[in-house]
């Protein structure tokens, strides 16, 4: 066998691999969570690495209770919002982290090394 | 000597010449067996693609970017001390980081690494020793911090772009191994093969590799992070 035709081949093998992957995609999943009550809570998951959901919506200038579950391990249990100066680690899922966002905006969350983040977006 | 030199050795009627064939039979083989798995098997597995797709598919590729390096090592057989403790630093860095970073995004820091550190040690103990106990040492040395930084790095990485970097770190260590192959070429244009027979064993090895890769990676252990 050539080599020119050995090139291709193994061209041709990896571009169909990665069309396959690129055609095999499909759309992320929705995952956004609206505060409720006086008080707005909100529970945070853990699924595939990251918090779930990953868009909180709330309410400015209204207290916030959010709770980590059980699911939530390691790092993740040390939540922070840099803007607003929030950062707590919650050891049980009976410890809350309540704050206030003082003014409407778009925030990033995350856990205390930024390896699970997500977005607070308050109206 | 250039790298032009090497490119036209590739055509070749030495070792050189059959480097090519060894990143087509590798691939032949990895390729064969994940779309063989996927078709009895993993395509009812949910999200797969999404999952692991890509990390399987530069596992494959990264596997066939190291078998040019197992051919010449296992053809000219003897290197002095230099270029030995090169080859079995560069390949169990390579090996261990490249191995680990992939299984570390699939199944975590742990299982990554010390899979990694295996691949590594392993590989680089085999490629290192052509050289003797300076090599051998060096490719101990290169696999086990190779594995440990792979699964380190992607789960540093894991919400920060992390499909993205396994791309750029696929494509930094292939063409180190390229480097590599080229470096090998220049060291030894004056000396004769060894031995023979190096396809059956690269076909032999990329299957292990892919299939011990792919079943860690679908059905192995996992860390808290990911259960």
């Amino acid at each position: 066998m050539k080599n020119t035709t050995i090139v291709a081949l193994i061209g041709i093998l990896v571009i169909g691999g990665s069309l396959f992957l690129y055609m095999s995609n499909t759309a992320a999943q929705t995952n956004t969570v609206v505060g409720s009550g006086d008080v707005q809570r909100i529970t945070l998951s853990e699924k595939n690495a990251n918090y779930f959901p990953q868009v909180l919506n709330v309410k400015a200038g209204q207290p916030v209770e959010l709770t980590l579950d059980s699911s939530v391990s390691g790092c993740y249990r040390s939540f922070t919002i840099r803007q607003l100066g929030v950062s707590q680690y919650a050891r049980t899922p009976k410890e809350t982290i309540k704050f206030t966002v003082p003014q409407p905006g778009s925030y990033r969350f995350s856990c205390s090394m930024g390896m699970g983040t997500g977005t607070l977006i308050a109206t | 000597m250039s790298f032009n030199h090497f490119i036209k050795e590739l055509n070749g009627n030495r070792v050189e010449g059959e480097l090519l064939k060894s990143v087509f039979y590798s691939l032949l083989t990895s390729f064969a067996i994940l779309a063989l798995l996927y078709f009895f098997k993993f395509r009812f597995i949910e999200n797969f693609t999404e999952t692991y797709g890509l990390y399987l598919f530069l596992a494959a590729l990264s596997y066939a970017l190291l078998t040019p390096l197992m051919h010449q090592v296992h053809a000219y057989k003897q290197f002095s001390c230099m270029s030995g403790m090169m080859i079995g630093m560069t390949a169990g860095m390579i090996a261990g980081f490249l191995a680990s970073f992939y299984v570390g995004a699939t199944n975590g820091m742990f299982y990554g690494s010390v899979f990694g550190m295996i691949i590594g040690i392993s590989l680089g103990i085999w490629m290192g020793s052509c050289c003797g106990v300076m090599g051998f040492l060096e490719g101990i040395m290169a696999g086990f911090m190779g594995g440990l930084m792979g699964g380190m790095t992607a789960i540093m990485l894991l919400n920060d772009h992390l499909q993205t970097m396994a791309i750029i770190v696929f494509l930094v260590g292939g063409a180190i191994l390229v480097a590599l192959n080229y470096m090998i070429y220049y060291e030894m244009k004056e000396a004769e093969r060894q031995r023979q027979g190096q396809h059956l064993l690269i076909i032999t090895i990329t299957a292990a590799l892919t299939l011990a890769t792919t079943w860690l990676m679908i059905f192995g252990p996992r860390s808290a992070l990911f259960s």
